[in-house]
């Protein structure tokens, strides 16, 4: 029963991955991306990795995820980058094609070595029961994670920081101030003549006007039609 | 589940040759993005069909796979972050999400000068 839920969640997983792949659209290809990481934790799930399964569903299809739609729904796509242009083969640079054949080297490789590794060694007795009891229970994972990998660990949580103040200053607008411009950017201050969905479009404003062309002196021609009305709006970020 | 090892290897090697696949062949950076999580994703289950072979043996650390993926998914994280917040970057300067098209060559190319890029030209 179990070997067959494998099965079935693996050509899920391989399913999935080609419509990562081969969607048309960003959207799709990101939402078959989430239907992969399900299967995934599926299959982590059956190899006795409960937590893992629940940390993959938590973390890649809730927070992962959310952060790509949330990119995609934000930037304002026009019709021409929404299209599947895909590199043609004979257009790629030779060094790609190298690396590309060395890629499928090492998958032949992979599926050659994977052949043979034979059977676990070790008793079967023992494995059968440390998988059915979870192979990553919580207490044994924390006793090693927090002593013989508490080095890592806080390493782990000053790259989240670094991540967070470099995400701040790549995702922030820096656009030259004017002289005498002492409006405040930052704080935050509310939108006021934008009617709905003020903090919505608040949000959204520093994409959906993808020219410089607020709050300077280059007027109002530069900006394409895709723009919204809710020009004040984006001048609070 | 009596799933033998090799099978999760495999599935893992077609996850990563998809991974790579799209990585190369398409030119929108959110799709590469993409790609890069699935190929994150296929090295976590060599990681943990690694730790779960190993587990029959007495005294060995079959815990270190799991601990692991942990810090892998915690980097993916970041990088996602990151890798989004530089697509918005991108987005924000030349107006497109799509790698290698002359478009966006050309907008790069005017923008080199000054450290500020100026307001883009006007585009339809």
């Amino acid at each position: 029963m179990a070997e067959v839920l494998f099965y079935l969640l693996a050509a899920g997983a391989v399913v999935f991955g080609v419509g990562v792949v081969a969607a048309r659209m960003p959207i799709f290809s990101v939402l078959n991306l989430l239907g992969t990481f399900f299967c995934v934790a599926g299959v982590y799930l059956l190899t006795g990795f409960q937590f893992l399964a629940v940390t993959q569903l938590l973390v890649y299809a809730g927070a992962i995820m959310v952060l790509f739609l949330f990119v995609i729904m934000l930037l304002n796509l026009h019709d021409e980058s929404l299209g599947g242009t895909l590199m043609s083969l004979t257009s790629l640079p030779p060094r790609t094609l190298a690396l590309a054949s060395a890629t499928a080297g090492v998958f032949v490789l992979t599926l050659i070595f994977a052949s043979g590794v034979g059977p676990p060694p070790g008793s079967a007795v023992l494995a059968a029961a440390r998988i059915d009891e979870g192979l990553d229970q919580l207490v044994p994972l924390a006793e090693v994670l927090f002593t013989r990998y508490a080095l890592p660990f806080e390493a782990a949580s000053l790259l989240l920081l670094a991540t967070m103040v470099g995400v701040i200053m790549l995702a922030k607008r820096d656009r030259p101030r004017a002289k005498g411009d002492t409006s405040a950017s930052w704080p935050w201050t509310p939108a006021v003549d934008d009617g709905a969905e003020p903090v919505q479009q608040a949000e959204t404003a520093p994409a959906l006007e993808p020219g410089r062309s607020r709050k300077t002196h280059e007027g109002t021609a530069a900006r394409p039609p895709a723009d919204k009305p809710g020009e004040r709006a984006g001048s609070v970020q | 589940m009596n799933v033998p090892t090799e099978h999760l290897l495999v599935l893992s090697a077609f996850l990563f040759g998809l991974g790579i696949l799209g990585f190369l062949l398409r030119r929108n950076v959110i799709i590469v993005l993409a790609s890069i999580e699935l190929m994150l994703n296929s090295a976590n289950l060599v990681l943990l069909a690694g730790s779960r072979h190993w587990a029959g043996v007495e005294g060995t650390g079959f815990l270190e796979g799991p601990i692991l993926v942990l810090f892998v998914i915690l980097v993916a994280a970041a990088e996602a972050a990151i890798g989004l917040a530089l697509i918005i970057a991108l987005f924000r300067l030349k107006q497109s999400v799509i790698l290698g098209s002359s478009q966006s060559y050309e907008v790069a190319a005017d923008s080199t000068s000054p450290s500020v890029p100026p307001p883009s030209p006007t585009r339809p």
